[in-house]
């Protein structure tokens, strides 16, 4: 495919959604368009936040962009960014986090918004053009 | 807030009570002031006292309506009309020579004063029946002439005390009754209250519980359906089978209209059920938003313009929320029903912002509204062409919320020229700094 023949923007995508479809669409999606180097899926808050610990001591190796879902069974998308918030500041320099969601409740939006660690609120499903907005928006250093 | 206006609302019921009752008891004062004059011109014609009745009982009367009338605000002419019932009978007494019930006369001015529901009232009666008593019963013992106070020839001090306690304690009762029922109307006016705060608060309960229900059936519906849209839009990209794309294509359009079907009863659920907030207004903002979501709206083959215009910078304040919906609303329809014949489609929002409202206007070059459908635009569901996925709920929710809002919209529209639509709100507080 043409996209295939696009140059790589970032390195990697950590997407972290309960919903397996989703995840494979965003797998997909990142692929499709040349989005990333490697997509990270992990099923849950706890899983996401365990990766992220473990890459502590080596920050080149920890993702760009996290694709992070509001409602997950368990742990949701705010608790993670409780814990994430403790986190060192090595791992919070280097990750963006992108919140996904269906919602359309005002709380959530606003919710989403006023949290620092959230750079942006992005509506499910990932499309090629939102993909494509957010690598003009936010420049690959390399 | 909320309660301070219910508290404020509760202290406005009770004055208003209280002044009925005022009204009221004004007007039964007067029937019985004037009926108190009459009888004392009644009873000139027994001992011909003409001159103490028109003068004495004149006097009262101007007494008691000067001081009504320069002071009618505070209830000072009550203790007035007191005094004066109470001289009444005095009078009453002199005209009939001591008749022993003229006396009573004092029991009858403590009943009416019942009326206003205070208990204070008793007390400029009281005050005269005692001295009048003492004063007229000491000068008549005492051998001065023509005072008329009893047709006793004499009057023991155990009589004259028992006169007195009596008069006494029927006037504590009286006093007494206008308390009981000054407080048993607050009491009465209190349960009231508390039976509607309790309602209301139910009535908010059960607000709340199925705003939250709308809200997460919206979105465990709205899940899976983007999920297929994500999915379709993949098998999109990965065929090249020319009836394969149309049927993916088809399908995207029914899955994105169930998509808007959602988005609008939820718009519809909350404009209903929700208070009007107060927000702090960027129109610039607000715009942007909405440009950013609407991106992604639709066919995306053809982008269409926005040309925006933003006149006026002082502070707005409305209600985010429906503003949002309503522009929402009506620049995805200038985008939904674009004109594909012409070269250059595009959706104009012009804002004036002034002193007391801002007028918005949103036009468009699309297909236009034909002018028998104009009348039926603003109706729940109804749908003036088919050309475009709709649930025929945008356009009513964008009026009915501007309704809350206390706007206005009015509509111009020409087929194959385009669409205007006129907004005016009012703003809600304008901060003067």
């Amino acid at each position: 495919m043409e996209a295939a023949s696009q140059k790589t923007f970032y390195k990697k995508v950590l997407v972290v959604d309960d919903n397996p479809t989703d995840r494979f669409i965003a797998k997909k999606m990142i692929e499709k368009c040349s989005f990333a180097q490697e997509t990270i899926l992990c099923e849950s808050a706890q899983q996401a936040l365990e990766y992220l610990r473990a890459l502590e001591d080596e920050p080149d190796a920890l993702p760009d962009f996290i694709f992070l879902d509001i409602s997950m069974p368990g742990m949701d998308g705010y608790e993670f960014l409780e814990q994430y918030a403790t986190f060192p500041e090595v791992i919070k320099a280097k990750c963006i986090i992108l919140m996904l969601t269906t919602s359309l409740h005002p709380d959530d939006i606003e919710r989403a918004q006023s949290n620092p660690l959230v750079i942006r609120f992005i509506n499910k499903p990932i499309s090629r053009d939102k993909l494509e907005m957010i690598s003009n928006d936010f420049p690959a250093e390399n | 807030m909320k309660q301070k206006d219910e508290n404020l609302d509760q202290s406005a019921h009770i004055a208003e009570f209280l002044s009925a009752i005022k009204t009221k008891s004004d007007r039964l004062a007067n029937y019985f002031i004037f009926t108190f004059f009459a009888f004392g011109l009644f009873l000139a014609t027994f001992y011909d006292t003409w001159q103490i009745a028109v003068g004495v009982g004149g006097l009262l009367l101007v007494a008691y309506f000067s001081a009504k009338m320069t002071l009618a605000d505070s209830d000072f002419y009550q203790y007035v009309l007191s005094a004066v019932l109470g001289i009444f009978m005095a009078q009453f007494i002199y005209q009939m020579h001591g008749l022993f019930e003229m006396h009573f006369t004092a029991f009858l001015s403590s009943a009416i004063l019942i009326t206003y529901q205070k208990w204070k009232l008793q007390i400029p009666l009281l005050i005269i029946v005692i001295v009048h008593h003492a004063l007229f019963a000491y000068m008549q013992y005492s051998g001065v002439g023509g005072i008329y106070f009893t047709q006793l020839d004499h009057m023991s001090l155990q009589t004259f005390i028992f006169h007195i306690v009596l008069v006494a304690a029927i006037f504590s009762v009286c006093g007494l009754w206008a308390y009981q029922f000054k407080k048993y109307s607050e009491m009465h006016i209190d349960l009231i209250f508390k039976k509607k705060e309790i309602e209301n608060m139910e009535l908010k309960r059960a607000n709340y519980e199925l705003d939250h229900f709308v809200y997460s059936a919206s979105h465990d519906l709205r899940a899976p359906l983007n999920s297929m849209l994500g999915l379709i839009e993949i098998a999109k990209d990965e065929t090249e089978e020319e009836h394969t794309l149309e049927y993916l294509e088809a399908l995207k359009g029914n899955a994105e209209r169930l998509d808007t079907f959602i988005c609008d009863i939820l718009d519809y659920s909350r404009n209903l059920r929700t208070d009007v907030s107060n927000d702090l207004i960027s129109y610039k903002e607000l715009l942007n938003d909405i440009e950013q979501n609407l991106k992604f709206m639709g066919d995306n083959s053809r982008s269409v313009d926005f040309i925006t215009a933003i006149r006026g910078d002082s502070p707005v304040f409305s209600d985010k929320s429906r503003l949002n919906n309503i522009l929402n609303n009506l620049i995805s329809n200038a985008i939904r029903y674009q004109d594909t014949e012409k070269k250059n489609p595009f959706v104009k929002i012009e804002i004036d912002i002034l002193e007391d409202e801002t007028h918005i206007v949103i036009s468009d070059n699309g297909i236009g509204i034909p002018e028998e459908s104009l009348p039926k635009i603003y109706d729940m569901f109804y749908r003036a062409s088919n050309k475009a996925v709709g649930s025929g709920l945008g356009l009513y929710i964008a009026k009915e919320a501007l309704n809350k809002l206390g706007g206005q919209i009015k509509v111009t529209s020409k087929v194959g020229e385009g669409t205007a639509f006129y907004i005016q709100i009012p703003n809600r507080q304008i901060i003067k700094i």
